[in-house]
């Protein structure tokens, strides 16, 4: 497994958001937690990347144990978190934005080549090299950050709703990046709230219900299931 | 009063905006990276001065090598503080209002127990000065805005050229957009303690050849500094510029027309007036 969490306690303000969950992601797989807002996909995320600490249980990934690390020990061993709401450098150009996501990369060389491809692969980006990372649309400030975590070169790429507040044609747009990303690939941690666009690309899923994990399975498995169908797909 | 005395006064101000402009840049620029309102930055930009003070005037050593030892001693100090002081407190806005506080405290006294009673004043920076058509401005004022603007210059190319000066700014715009790049929020806020104090000592060796020193000149360069990222815009190195520059302009032209306690009241009626009208400053940002 590439990353393995195992009774994953974490509590905030007194309350327990996360009431030990156990789940796993498997190395070139695409993974996905659904749930409603508040049911716990962002704390694990955040939990996973070291931005919150949990309270009991542990979190494993390439076989080492990371819970309890600081972010950028997370970020080195290949862990990349695109957060929710984007988190862009608002004033910095957007290739500088991208720059940054190569921060810890060493080799010269290979930081051109990365930019080389992922401008191969959002021109839109490489058109708008200088501007201010603000003034993009909702969709190129998306892909931006995800180009940004790219420049890291992650194992496991953790996305938190990518598709949240973008028009329908940039949705479909971003589930072909992920899918994109995946053939690259690149292991993908999925959390939406568009539960049609996750349980499009990713393989497996996990249900979250008020901090636990309610149903989990293949994609194929939990679509044929009354509560997906019910309560995400609409059915 | 003649036109000259406006361009004199205008030209004064000017150079005195150099200093604050040394001593806001620090503030703001901590203010951006650590979330820290650095109550003891005016304590920095007096230490500056002192230990010019002491290597130049005590201990013989040319004037502006000691300028650029205390610049880099001062910076050091800063590291320091960061480490045992602001780093431990994780984050706690209050505490580090207290420590900072605490802290400035601490230095002033340090300070007056450490050096002799009596009036200290730095040798000037050069002697003399340029006269322009009747209009005279001493030769120590023109340093001072000359190495306060190249110092700008010389930090506003680190910021945007250097992978550690765009991390920085980074940092400042989106802390957790930061860390998510694997950039190390500690080196981080060292570096800015660092940065900010050299650039404060310099401040106080500048308008320590100006003024006399004394261990409680740091709380007014505060203030000053206070008084330019408001008006500037705060985590906007443009802003302090043209901040400091209002500033150092508007005390000189305000001590001209209606004396020098005006000079220093109404900079402050104006950080009022901004903080409700316009908070975000000239140039700041949101």
């Amino acid at each position: 497994m590439l990353l393995e969490i195992r009774n994953l306690r974490v509590r905030y303000k007194g309350a327990e958001v996360l009431k030990g969950i156990s789940c796993e992601v498997e190395e070139g797989s695409i993974v996905t937690f659904l749930g409603a807002n508040g049911a716990g996909k962002t704390t694990t995320l955040r939990a996973i990347s070291g931005l919150v600490a949990p309270e009991a249980g542990e979190i494993w990934f390439d076989n080492k144990r990371i819970d309890g690390l600081p972010p950028q020990k997370i970020v080195q061993m290949g862990i990349r978190h695109v957060l929710e709401g984007r988190a862009l450098f608002p004033y910095m150009s957007v290739l500088d934005n991208l720059k940054l996501g190569a921060f810890l990369q060493k080799d010269r060389s290979r930081i051109d080549q990365t930019l080389k491809d992922i401008f191969a692969h959002f021109p839109v980006l490489k058109e708008r090299q200088g501007q201010q990372a603000r003034t993009l649309s909702g969709g190129e400030q998306q892909m931006l950050t995800i180009a940004r975590a790219l420049m890291g070169h992650p194992r496991l790429l953790l996305l938190d709703e990518p598709s949240l507040g973008l028009s329908p044609m940039m949705v479909r747009q971003i589930g072909k990046i992920v899918r994109d990303i995946h053939e690259r690939g690149v292991t993908v941690l999925l959390v939406e709230q568009n539960a049609r666009l996750a349980l499009g690309v990713a393989e497996k899923c996990y249900v979250f219900e008020t901090g636990s994990i309610v149903a989990s399975g293949t994609t194929a498995e939990l679509v044929e299931s009354d509560l997906v169908r019910k309560a995400y797909l609409g059915l | 009063m003649s036109g000259q005395d406006v361009v004199q006064a205008i030209l004064n101000g000017l150079c005195m905006g150099g200093t604050y402009i040394l001593v806001g840049l620090g503030l703001t620029l901590i203010l951006g990276v650590m979330n820290i309102l650095q109550f003891a930055h005016g304590e920095i930009y007096m230490l500056g001065a002192f230990t010019v003070y002491f290597l130049c005037v005590l201990k013989g050593l040319n004037l502006y090598l000691a300028v650029f030892v205390s610049m880099i001693t001062t910076g050091v100090v800063g590291l320091i503080i960061e480490r045992v002081l602001l780093r431990p407190l994780k984050g706690a806005f209050l505490s580090y209002v207290c420590a900072t506080t605490g802290l400035s405290l601490i230095l002033q006294t340090l300070v007056l127990l450490a050096f002799t009673k009596g009036t200290k004043q730095l040798p000037s920076l050069w002697k003399g000065s340029f006269e322009l058509g009747g209009v005279y401005i001493s030769r120590e004022r023109v340093i001072a805005i000359t190495m306060a603007l190249l110092l700008t210059l010389a930090l506003v190319i680190f910021l945007r050229r250097t992978k550690y000066g765009l991390a920085m700014t980074a940092s400042a715009q989106n802390r957790e957009g930061a860390l998510m790049q694997g950039i190390n929020p500690y080196v981080m806020s060292a570096m800015v303690m660092a940065i900010g104090s050299g650039l404060a000592a310099v401040g106080g060796a500048l308008g320590g050849s100006i003024f006399n020193l004394d261990p409680y000149m740091g709380g007014l360069a505060f203030m000053k500094g206070i008084t330019l990222i408001v008006i500037g815009g705060l985590g906007s190195i443009l802003g302090a510029v043209v901040g400091g520059l209002i500033l150092g302009i508007a005390e000189s032209l305000l001590a001209l027309f209606f004396g020098s306690q005006m000079g220093i009241i109404i900079p402050l009626v104006l950080v009022i007036a901004f903080l409700i009208f316009r908070p975000r400053g000239l140039f700041g940002h949101e």
